[in-house]
């Protein structure tokens, strides 16, 4: 027990390795963001392509969204990375924090895609009709109808992809990247601390607080949106 | 009758893939009347209703609303002249009533706000529901969600109002609030169509009853001899059923 919190406050009174979960965590943070922004707008087209009302126009587009969503959905993460760092992006000195920012946006899409488009699908139809009965334009109708109304349904499942997302992002240590992950088994090794327990468990509690945060400002989100849907009076 | 023709049917055919809902229904509809749509479930008459605004798009013949034809490029246009009422009223979840009323006169820059809104007021509180304005339809009774659907169908000043059975999702009580507010456009001369199992309702406002069967207008006529001197064995047994 006390080499235990030996253990603690060797990692806390040590600049370089509180350095290094710094940066493993700000790396984390950085991939997560920039995939979770790609991800919400790709995932959007992609649901827009394949709600939208079939015409000659949307064949081919429908078709290609549903091609990709396939692909993505239907291999491991873990191969994605590996393709785009050891075949797509195998570029001497490209930035491998960019090529991890586009795997993981690209997964990530793929699965918003199909959030927001069960979100709006979850829309009643009747919903529609009037807007349709009363002359609106369909985008009209939309944007004042059905994404309101979705977007509640929406955002619990999204908080759900945010958080796999950046859990996910874990694995681009496989590629060598020094993300939190990293950082933990780094600090922890034989040069260093020469014991996992305290920076894996130290790495865990990050990831922990990090998550725990997002949970709790979807949950406000989504509070403040269920508003209308309450039967007492304002 | 000297009235103006405001509708004519011609042929309309509708199916759903090879499902065959109406099989050529021919029709008119002149200022003041009121329609009730008689039939047994699964006869196509709500689909006939549905089809006048193209909330279904007709796979065969036309329709003319005062002699336009209706057509893809139209039929927004056109839609402004036919409320419709729904079953299940349809009111838009995330806006308050009052915001479910001035939605299209806003968004369709028919009325000015201030001007919507005047005759929203004055609408809800014809309804008693003026202290609803604000509310969302969550918190409104299924009696109160017609009414306000009625009235938000009647802020477009429409030609013609369509009911697609407005009183099938309400408890009695309800029924009866709906119905007085029927009666009482009816009673103003609005052109009405109604699609109803509510064959006192019907005796009592229809000018002419429609009896569709099988996709297929079978018999038609003022209601006293609808309902006493039915022509047609299927009306005939239909009526024995449900008076």
């Amino acid at each position: 027990m006390n080499s235990f919190i030996d253990k603690i406050v060797e990692l806390f009174s040590t600049p370089e390795y509180i350095d290094s979960l710094l940066h493993g965590f700000w790396l984390t943070i950085q991939i997560s963001y920039f995939a979770i922004l790609i991800g919400i707008i790709l995932g959007t087209i992609i649901a827009l392509v394949d709600t939208a009302k079939s015409s000659k126009w949307m064949v081919v587009p429908k078709f290609i969204c549903r091609i990709y969503t396939t692909i993505i959905r239907g291999t491991p993460m873990a191969l994605q990375l590996f393709i785009m760092f050891f075949i797509i992006f195998a570029i001497r000195g490209f930035p491998s924090i960019i090529t991890a920012i586009i795997a993981f946006g690209l997964n990530s899409a793929a699965y918003t895609a199909e959030v927001i488009r069960g979100g709006i699908l979850s829309v009643d139809q009747g919903q529609t009709e009037a807007g349709l009965a009363l002359g609106l334009s369909r985008t009209t109708i939309f944007f004042k109808i059905v994404a309101p109304q979705a977007i509640k349904n929406i955002i619990p499942a999204l908080g759900n992809e945010i958080i796999t997302v950046i859990k996910e992002t874990a694995i681009v240590s496989m590629v060598g990247m020094y993300d939190l992950n990293m950082a933990a088994k780094d600090i922890g090794s034989g040069q260093n601390m020469a014991s996992y327990i305290v920076p894996m468990f130290t790495a865990a509690l990050f990831y922990l607080a990090t998550i725990y945060l997002i949970t709790f400002i979807v949950k406000q989100v989504e509070k403040n949106l269920r508003k209308s849907d309450l039967r007492e009076e304002k | 009758m000297e009235n103006n023709t405001e509708l004519i049917v011609k042929g309309l055919r509708k199916s759903f893939g090879t499902n065959k809902v109406l099989n050529g229904i021919n029709f008119e509809l002149h200022e003041g009347d009121r329609v009730v749509i008689l039939g047994p479930s699964g006869s196509g008459k709500s689909t006939f209703l549905r089809c006048i605004n193209w909330m279904e798009e007709p796979t065969a013949g036309e329709i003319y609303l005062n002699g336009e034809l209706l057509t893809e490029k139209n039929i927004r246009r056109i839609r402004r002249n036919v409320g419709m009422v729904f079953q299940h009223f349809n009111l838009i979840n995330n806006l308050t009533v009052m915001d479910n009323l001035l939605l299209a006169p806003m968004k369709l820059k028919i009325m000015k706000r201030n001007e919507a809104e005047k005759r929203a007021r004055e609408l809800l509180r014809h309804i008693g529901l003026s202290n609803k304005a604000d509310s969302f339809p969550a918190s409104l009774s299924g009696g109160q969600k017609q009414r306000v659907a009625i009235i938000r169908a009647m802020m477009l000043s429409p030609e013609v109002l369509l009911f697609d059975e407005p009183t099938s999702a309400l408890d009695p009580e309800s029924i009866g609030d709906v119905l007085s507010l029927i009666r009482e456009l009816a009673d103003k001369g609005m052109t009405i169509m109604i699609v109803t199992h509510e064959m006192s309702f019907a005796k009592e406002i229809a000018t002419r009853i429609v009896f569709i069967d099988k996709g297929k207008i079978i018999e038609e006529g003022a209601p006293t001899e609808f309902f006493e001197h039915p022509k047609t064995p299927r009306v005939q047994e239909f009526l024995k059923k449900v008076l």
